[in-house]
């Protein structure tokens, strides 16, 4: 953590604006049982609560460990302080993507072009030889899908980033 | 009972046998699965809760209104949608202004929510609904002389405020009984409750890193159980615990770690009867000495 940095005193209202942050006492209790704060660099939530509070901008919008979260939620049963660690992590990857383009995830362009992170329902073949229904997914109801698209279009990310999305 | 089926992606497009094994058992036990038409990513949390609020609830919102609209709680398979439409519902039933601009934005597209539809997990449905004795009233086909250990889904368990069901997330036992109701052997383990650590950025950010957390808890499987199988009821638990085997018998350059994994309902579905052609038929780690067994 570079301390020499300029830090913004309210930071953590942009972030994560809650009281109970400021409960955090550093105990590591949220690093008990998270599988990434075995990576390399590790994900530490409380040295991420700590930027926060802080308000280390430069070094906050530069971390890539809020990304190796694998949404466990542990940290959220076990804080003794109830900061909710994993709403936090979410809070920070969500100011991250308001204020970096780079960081907005490819995974929401494809759910705004067929509704899902992946092709659902086109494995027709194989559904039909395991007794499968077909599937009446969204990205066959081009009524529906649009519906979906114009909804998405007014959310801040989508008019935002709107190039990324085909319009 | 009815309940709306949320497939989620992965059963669907990568694992089928699983929602066939979830079609085929849940009428049996008297749940009658009704399906979730147009539904949408959950979102899963590296897409739109990463974002922003009014992405992520509004499609929480979407995915809602479809069961809202056939009156019926949601089931779902999937840990990661599971907790994702847990938690976008949790938000708008807590904060009035985060549910009124949800229905603002769902107003144009004739969708509605209101939070009267829950979201169940179907081994809480599984667990408490139906319960352990009338699943094992029901067997057909027992895994009597078979050791199992279980994967608890992490998303069912944490925060238990949120997602929970069992008495403690601390020592859950709905697994445990559900697995036991077939006839099989459970055995306990030092790291029966670390994370599978297969959803998120974690594989695809520091994949060494994973590998190695995945190893700590497979050699402790090995070293202190006699699983013949592992049973999860998470499609991410399901596909990591497999393709993680592989990887590390690439490694260790000999076939060590060979367990196979089932998803609950296809280890049911067997029990019940049913085809393994059709319930368990697709896997990266090979099923046989199960399958040759029940």
């Amino acid at each position: 953590m570079d301390l020499q940095q300029g830090s913004i005193k309210d930071l953590w209202k942009a972030i994560y604006n809650t009281g109970d942050l400021h409960h955090c006492f550093n105990c590591s209790t949220c690093l008990s049982g998270c599988p990434a704060s075995h990576g390399d660099p590790p994900l530490l939530v409380r040295n991420l609560a700590r930027k926060v509070i802080l308000g280390l901008e430069e070094e906050l919008l530069n971390d890539d460990t809020p990304w190796a979260c694998v949404s466990c939620s542990k940290c959220e049963e076990m804080c003794p302080m109830d900061v909710k660690p994993f709403e936090m992590i979410l809070a920070i990857r969500q100011w991250q993507s308001a204020n970096d383009e780079t960081r907005v995830p490819p995974s929401i362009v494809e759910i705004y072009k067929r509704g899902y992170t992946q092709a659902v329902g086109v494995n027709t073949d194989l559904r039909d030889k395991l007794g499968l229904p077909e599937l009446k997914t969204i990205t066959n109801n081009p009524e529906q899908l649009q519906f979906f698209r114009e909804m998405l279009m007014k959310t801040p990310v989508v008019s935002a980033n709107d190039y990324m999305f085909g319009g | 009972m009815e309940l709306c089926l949320f497939l989620g992606c992965n059963t669907p497009a990568i694992r089928p046998d699983v929602e066939r094994a979830i079609r085929a058992t849940m009428p049996v036990l008297g749940i009658d699965l009704v399906d979730s038409d147009n539904y949408v990513c959950c979102p899963a949390f590296g897409a739109f809760p990463s974002t922003d609020i009014d992405s992520w609830l509004a499609t929480s919102g979407w995915n809602l209104s479809i069961a809202e609209e056939k009156g019926c709680d949601f089931v779902v398979q999937c840990g990661s949608c599971y907790s994702s439409l847990r938690m976008g519902r949790e938000h708008m039933m807590h904060h009035a202004d985060k549910m009124a601009r949800v229905n603002e934005l769902l107003e144009p597209t004739g969708r509605t929510v209101t939070g009267k539809s829950k979201v169940r997990h179907v081994s809480e449905v599984l667990y408490k609904e139906i319960g352990p004795e009338t699943i094992a009233g029901q067997v057909k086909k027992s895994l009597k002389g078979l050791h199992g250990i279980v994967q608890y889904p992490c998303h069912t368990l944490f925060p238990s405020e949120v997602v929970g069901f069992e008495e403690s997330a601390r020592a859950p036992k709905g697994m445990r009984q559900l697995v036991e109701a077939l006839g099989a052997t459970v055995d306990s383990y030092s790291r029966e409750l670390q994370c599978c650590g297969g959803a998120g950025g974690f594989m695809k950010s520091t994949p060494e890193q994973a590998i190695e957390f995945a190893k700590t808890k497979f050699d402790a499987i090995l070293d202190e159980t006699k699983a013949d199988f592992i049973a999860v009821s998470c499609i991410t638990c399901l596909m990591h615990m497999e393709n993680v085997q592989n990887t590390l018998n690439k490694r260790v350059g000999e076939e060590r770690y060979k367990i196979p994994v089932f998803d609950y309902n296809q280890l049911l579905a067997l029990c019940l009867g049913f085809d393994p052609k059709q319930v368990a038929s697709i896997c990266n780690v090979s099923r046989d000495s199960v399958l040759s067994r029940i």
